[in-house]
């Protein structure tokens, strides 16, 4: 059940996306980058500015002071202008990445091979787009500027620091280390630990989310207890992973932050030693001072969202990833001669050494309706994924009128055969939308067409919007029957020569679902129908039934011939028909159970 | 710190939202209280830095290394102690965040298992929602804010302080500039708040689409389409991208202000107190400090700013705990007990009889549901249990005798024999024959771990007849003296259906069981069936003997087909 994961992307296809991206706008980008070296300039005016008054306000004079305030301000105006343009400008920039990388991640999963979209639990696409989208947005969105800015700032600062007075820089080193040292120790562990963390956080609000939707289901079986003692576990769990990060934290914090002291004690204390020894200014140990101060902000910032970009590598890794499923299918140039659909010798597993379909075959002629019947487990639903073309058999063929299905490009195939699951996911968007998802040229007639074949029209024209209806997550709410009717119509409407239906009406009210397959087949006349049977009645129904049981078709014929021949069929066609014996034998039991 | 969570959440204070804020308050009092004097010693120590840094210049100026090296010493002490006060106060805040948090996690779920039934008829799931993905979060915020704002409030004082007395020309500068500066961004919030939550549910709807994509991806790509949805979802990333630069247009503006502001102010600082210092009312070194204070006094006065919007929003929340926290359960029920016997429904005429596997056939599936719901005591109704009204017997004594299991019933996450054996005491032959009853097997089968195996959240990677069959085999297990089944086997296929109907009847032998159901594979495994039409029983009998002499019977179950 638990669905393969996805292909992750590695280090250097990253490295190389991310590059690709930041020199696919350059001009853009140096622009961006020389408004904020610019504006980091303009913010590294005012501590000489300052030096100069101290020097003039410890001599007495000799200094302008309005002059000085002036430049200072004229200086301050530039820079503000500076940080305004500047930030607009990468914000700019990242959100036309953002939305690049973001598109290009959607059209990605939407061409994921047939198989692996059939195969791979979604749970781990779902995390990818919800969790992952959001995690590489706030990188690009904060982290990335944020850090520019403030490797620019550093840079810049440092600079100035060296031209004011380059023997003042040194004694800033000895944090240098202790920095070094704490970060690296901090950041080695951190990622693992915040990820631990919020996944303890996310059990634990999925957990109170199950027991406020489940609490009817928890009333009735009496689980009250277990509710708490699973809420507590969780909680205990999450506080666990807190108080990790939160050991991390306090070794880390407290070292920073005597690192950024020190080279404050460290200027004004040598600076003061400096300027009484004579080799160094007054103006220069203040605006020294004020510089490694001035440092403290960048650094701090480049510190901290070192870890936030990691997480972001870490997204963008998983999203570039889905691009590295290999396609499933090289499509073939043949085009194929009718539309007979033939399996010969079929077998076919999902693991390796576990065939599920053991030597089928199978012969469908244009225009069959063909009713597949079978325990559940037996291989109904994989036949009808190989009859649909979405998995190549192991050994064996499918093919369609001489040709093997895989080969068929993909919109060649969809042309042809369709398949419809039980699944009803119902698309936000207008009724209408969601019925011409396969034909999006087609008028409110034909819509209304399709949907009357599938009996759904009555209920569409009944509401308030008709076909305009908003539905999906946040719309009008579709019942779970009423959704499989709305696939079944996208079916009409696509209009393939081959439909196979694999428990498409399972959801629906018996009654109303056998009313429904009889005026599909109305409409579907001259189709060839592959339909998996959940009910009887389509066995009963159709021109042809074949009973698949452990993987082998073991039972093929029209409905009367197999109740004739008294076979599984037979047995449970009596039991339910009721026609029989007062006690019917169930069905033979596979050797098995 | 103490170990979280508390074995006992305790009983809150309702009355109103404040007041459920001011009973976690006392709950955490301690914890709270030496974090808030963490976090003014925190504040302090930053406070008077810069008069630290003007008495180093001024000694420097002086040319008094002794005095220099004091004021380094001075300075190097206040950073450790802002470093280390800094990182515990950081502790307590967080153990305080998580205490109000998982505080009301554990309310929240101790309450929504008392109302049970009640609770999806009188909260909408959206409500229901928000607590988890935001409640708890904007509560632990309000307690972690609550530290910070403390010492904010008495470094603004410390710092008013210190500056009147040092120059109160300067001084009075200084503390109307900066609240002055922090309120001129002011104008610029309202425009950027808008703009951010334009974006915000433009870009919640785009995370929608694309979820909505990658759930719909079967249909997708087995019908095609993917051309329109990447078209649409292109369309509505260029809105979110525009909406992104828009905020960025107001957010760029707010960050220049937010260099200029300051700066202007700071300028101004500098230039008077240049020309008092020049004239020898101030120091050098005093110049210096009163540009590190204007600097300084913006962090507070922000976090006050903070302050007050997280506690509004952590108030907001605590309305919404409050409301879910107040809903009462709707059944109520005596204190009575009984002895048992045959369950009977005044209002329909269906009668449940003791040790029977009787079948309830109805022409819609709402009218049985009604049914078992009153059978059940979910919906009010006149139902006796051996002669004794249901509502007279204790409602957890109804709940461990008569199970409802319907379709709408949950599975939850965890190891699945755990979430299969709710009551934690069958062994692993009863485990087996369960599953096998409900034609079961073959999922635990296909499972990597097998019964060992974690079952994701209600049960979601499972396809709707597996759900439903799992489902069979927890109410199985939990073999209550009566179960009500309500269409038990509509998601799985003829074959199964046959099996688990001859299964079903075996393993319930000698229990009481009503199963409602149309399936005649089903109906010709029970002992006796009833036949409801407008809401009342009809016809019983055996199914064959319904379906020789009740057309209607016939119709039903036949869906109108020979």
């Amino acid at each position: 059940m638990s669905g393969r994961s996805l292909p992750v992307a590695d280090q250097a296809q990253v490295r190389a996306y991310a590059r690709r991206l930041m020199l696919k706008y350059p001009k853009e980008l140096t622009y961006a980058l020389g408004m904020h070296a610019l504006a980091a300039v303009a913010g590294l005016a005012s501590p000489p500015l300052l030096g100069r008054l101290v020097e003039g306000v410890e001599r007495r004079g000799g200094v302008d002071v309005p002059l000085i305030v002036l430049a200072i301000v004229g200086f301050l105006v530039a820079q503000g202008v500076l940080v305004k343009l500047a930030i607009f400008a990468s914000s700019r920039l990242g959100e036309k990445v953002l939305a690049e990388l973001r598109e290009e991640f959607v059209d990605r999963v939407l061409s994921l091979p047939l198989s692996t979209v059939e195969r791979a639990g979604s749970g781990d696409l779902i995390t990818r787009t919800s969790r992952d989208v959001s995690a590489l947005q706030r990188s690009v969105r904060q982290a990335v500027p944020e850090t520019l800015i403030a490797m620019v700032t550093c840079v810049f600062a440092v600079g100035a620091l060296l031209i004011v007075g380059p023997l003042l820089a040194l004694p800033s080193l000895i944090a240098v280390p202790l920095l070094w040292v704490s970060t690296r120790w901090y950041l080695k562990r951190a990622r693992d630990g915040y990820l631990r963390e919020n996944a303890a956080y996310a059990d634990m609000t999925e957990g109170l989310a199950e027991t406020v939707e489940g609490a009817r289901t928890i009333e009735a079986l009496g689980l009250q207890r277990r509710r708490h003692q699973r809420v507590d576990d969780d909680i205990s769990r999450s506080y666990t992973a807190e108080r990790y990060t939160l050991r991390l934290r306090t070794v880390w914090f407290p070292s920073i932050e005597v690192g950024y002291v020190i080279p404050v004690v460290a200027t004004l204390v040598a600076g003061g030693v400096f300027y009484i020894q004579g080799w160094a200014a007054l103006w220069q140990v203040t605006a020294a001072t004020l510089y490694i101060q001035l440092l403290i902000d960048p650094l701090d910032r480049l510190l901290s969202w070192i870890d936030e970009l990691q997480v972001g590598g870490a997204a963008m890794s998983r999203l570039l990833g889905v691009a590295n499923v290999p396609d499933d299918r090289v499509p073939g140039d043949a085009v194929p001669r009718g539309e007979e659909i033939v399996a010969t010798g079929v077998r076919f597993a999902y693991r390796e050494g576990h065939d599920v379909l053991h030597d089928v075959s199978l012969t469908i002629a244009p225009g069959e309706r063909i009713a597949m019947v079978g325990p559940s487990g037996a291989g109904k639903s994989t036949l009808g994924r190989l009859l649909a073309g979405i998995h190549g058999p192991r050994e064996g063929a499918v093919t369609l009128g001489g040709v093997p299905l895989v080969d068929l490009p993909l919109d060649e195939l969809r042309g042809h055969v369709a398949l419809v699951t039980q699944e009803h996911h119902v698309f936000r968007g207008t009724l209408r939308d969601n019925v011409l998802i396969a034909r999006p040229e087609a008028d409110d007639e034909a819509v209304i067409r399709a949907l009357s074949a599938v009996e759904a029209w009555e209920w569409v024209e009944a509401l308030p919007g008709g076909l305009d209806t908003v539905v999906g997550s946040g719309g009008e709410i579709v019942s779970p029957a009423q959704a499989q009717q709305l696939a079944l119509a996208r079916l009409v409407l696509a209009d393939p020569h081959t439909l196979v239906l694999d428990e498409a009406t399972s959801l629906i009210d018996p009654k109303a679902a056998r009313h429904l397959e009889r005026s599909l087949a109305a409409v579907l006349e001259g189709r060839t129908v592959i339909a998996i049977a959940h009910r009887l009645y389509t066995a009963h129904d159709a021109d042809r039934v074949a009973v698949v049981e452990d993987g082998r078709i073991t039972e093929l014929g029209s409905h009367d011939e197999l109740v004739a021949a008294g076979g599984s069929y037979a047995a449970l066609w009596e039991s339910w028909h009721g026609a029989g014996t007062e006690r019917a034998p169930a069905p033979r039991e596979p050797a098995a159970s | 710190m103490r170990s979280l969570p508390e074995a006992d959440p305790g009983t809150p204070d309702l009355r109103s939202p404040s007041r459920y804020l001011l009973w976690n308050v006392r709950r955490q009092a301690r914890p709270l209280t030496i974090g808030i004097l963490l976090a003014i010693l925190w504040y302090l120590a930053q406070a008077f830095v810069p008069a630290v840094i003007g008495n180093g210049i001024d000694a420097i100026t002086a040319k008094d290394l002794d005095a220099l090296l004091i004021w380094g010493a001075v300075l190097l002490a206040l950073g450790v102690v802002q470093a280390v006060s800094g990182v515990i106060r950081h502790r307590y805040a967080v153990f305080n965040w998580l205490a109000a948090a998982y505080r009301t996690v554990q309310l929240t779920t101790r309450h929504a298992t008392r109302l049970g039934a009640t609770l999806p008829k009188r909260l909408s799931t959206g409500e229901t929602v928000s607590v988890g993905t935001s409640d708890i979060a904007y509560i632990g915020s309000a307690f972690d804010i609550l530290l910070r704002a403390s010492g904010s409030i008495v470094a603004i004082i410390t710092v008013t302080v210190i500056l009147l007395v040092t120059s109160p020309a300067l001084g009075l500068l200084v503390l109307i500039g900066v609240p002055i500066m922090v309120v001129a961004v002011g104008p610029l919030l309202k425009p950027l708040h808008k703009r951010q939550n334009a974006q915000r549910e433009l870009q919640g709807d785009l995370a929608t689409r694309a979820a909505d994509i990658v759930a719909g991806l079967r249909v997708l790509r087995g019908v095609g389409g993917e051309p329109v949805f990447s078209a649409r979802y292109q369309e509505e990333s260029q809105r979110v991208r525009a909406a992104g630069v828009r905020v960025a247009k107001v957010e760029s503006f707010m960050e220049g202000a937010q260099v200029l502001l300051p700066g202007l102010l700071i300028a101004t600082v500098t230039g008077v107190g240049a020309t008092l210092a020049l004239g020898g009312s101030i120091t050098a070194g005093q110049l210096v400090a009163f540009y590190g204070y204007a600097l300084f006094l913006i962090a507070p006065l922000r976090t006050l700013t903070e302050a007050a919007d997280a506690i509004t929003k952590g108030h907001v929340a605590a309305r919404r705990i409050v409301n879910i926290l107040s809903i009462e359960p709707e059944i109520k029920g005596g204190a009575g007990t009984e002895a048992g016997g045959e369950l009977v429904d005044t209002e329909s005429g269906v009668a449940v009889q003791p040790g029977m596997f009787t079948a309830l056939v109805t022409d819609t599936p709402e009218e049985a549901i009604a049914v078992a719901d009153r059978l059940g005591r979910y919906t009010e109704g006149d139902v006796r249990f051996g002669g004794t009204p249901l509502a007279d017997l204790a409602p957890a004594e109804v709940r461990r005798r008569i199970l409802v299991a319907d379709n709408n019933a949950r599975l939850f996450a965890g190891r699945l024999r755990d979430e299969l054996d709710i009551t934690g005491e069958a062994d692993d032959e009863k485990v087996r024959l369960a599953l096998r009853a409900a034609c079961a097997e073959d999922i635990v089968d296909a499972l990597p771990g097998g019964l060992a195996s974690h079952v994701a959240e209600s049960g979601r990677e499972f396809s709707g007849g597996q759900q439903q069959r799992l489902r069979l085999a927890r109410a199985l297990l939990a073999d209550p003296e009566v179960l009500i089944l309500v269409e038990p086997t509509s998601a799985v296929d003829a074959h199964s259906e046959a099996r688990i109907a001859e299964r079903l009847a075996a393993a319930r032998k000698g229990r009481t069981t009503l199963v409602c159901t149309t399936s005649p594979l089903v109906l010709g495994r029970t002992d006796r069936v009833l036949h409801l039409a407008d809401g009342v029983v009809r016809a019983e009998g055996t199914h064959h003997e319904l379906l020789s002499r009740d057309a209607g019977y016939r119709a039903t179950v036949t869906r109108g087909e020979n």
